[in-house]
């Protein structure tokens, strides 16, 4: 029986092991910043996190901003992030170049700065 | 079936948790809470019946782990669907979370017919049925916790 146990344990293990794990937390990006400047098409906030599709450019890219409390924090108002609203931001990109997809640091409103991650870089 | 997630994401319930920051994190902390008062004592009476600690009785074992388990179900159901209202349309379409409520549902049927069928100690179950049964439900429910792990990793 405890053959089958371990067989288990290898099979499960396995599974895990080997599906591509993304978007949580930083590993899924490059561990270097980029910027980039477009116009806020779509906005999703709230838990488990915020998500903003910029355009940039012609590019739809997915921003990733942080959760409500990260960005109360950060001194964003309701409202800020908003549809047509012109955004500068500063983050990690998807290690997978073709995803468009961005974790933000920080990010600019107009004149105003905006730290989401005051311990990064 | 996407009318009703959005309604779910409507509710004023959903409405908090999407922008509280420690209501989020009770509900989240719960759902864990669930499933460990749920895998754990599963996974302890399947080993019981694939052949472990085989000095104590069934009867004894199936006392105490099968009202836990079936604590943890109903826990780590409430707190789930909550979790699951606050981005219902996102979720429901996410391939994992599809396989992930599949096994749920699997394992938990499994067991209601077992025991429905055999009583709570599983006397006269033959010992092939009962092994296959151990064996099906540790892979349905490991396979769901894993599932739902990896919700956080794709969506």
């Amino acid at each position: 029986m405890k053959s089958h146990f371990s067989a288990l344990a290898a099979i499960y293990l396995l599974l895990f092991s080997s599906i591509a794990l993304a978007h949580h937390g930083w590993f899924w990006t490059t561990g270097g910043n980029i910027e980039l400047t477009g116009e806020i098409t779509s906005v999703r906030l709230g838990n488990p996190h915020g998500r903003l599709e910029v355009d940039v450019n012609g590019e739809i890219w997915t921003i990733e901003v942080g959760q409500p409390w990260r960005n109360k924090e950060a001194g964003l108002k309701d409202g800020d992030l908003a549809e047509g609203v012109e955004i500068r931001v500063i983050g990690e990109p998807a290690e997978d170049a073709s995803e468009k997809r961005l974790k933000v640091e920080r990010l600019y409103l107009g004149e105003g700065e905006y730290v989401l991650y005051p311990d990064r870089d | 079936m996407e009318s009703l997630f959005i309604a779910m994401e409507s509710t004023a319930i959903a409405e908090y948790l999407r922008i509280s920051r420690w209501g989020y994190a009770a509900v989240n902390t719960a759902h864990i809470l669930g499933i460990a008062l749920l895998v754990g004592p599963i996974l302890s009476f399947n080993l019981h019946i694939l052949g472990l600690w085989r000095n104590i009785p069934r009867i004894i074992l199936a006392r105490v782990l099968l009202p836990v388990a079936t604590t943890g179900l109903v826990l780590a159901v409430t707190a789930g669907s909550l979790l699951f209202s606050v981005r219902a349309l996102e979720y429901s379409g996410i391939v994992f979370f599809q396989i992930k409520i599949l096994l749920v549902v699997l394992g938990t049927l499994s067991a209601l017919q077992l025991h429905r069928t055999y009583g709570l100690s599983l006397e006269g179950a033959t010992e092939p049925r009962l092994k296959l049964h151990a064996i099906l439900s540790t892979l349905c429910w490991l396979g769901a916790l894993v599932c739902g792990r990896l919700i956080a990793f794709v969506e």
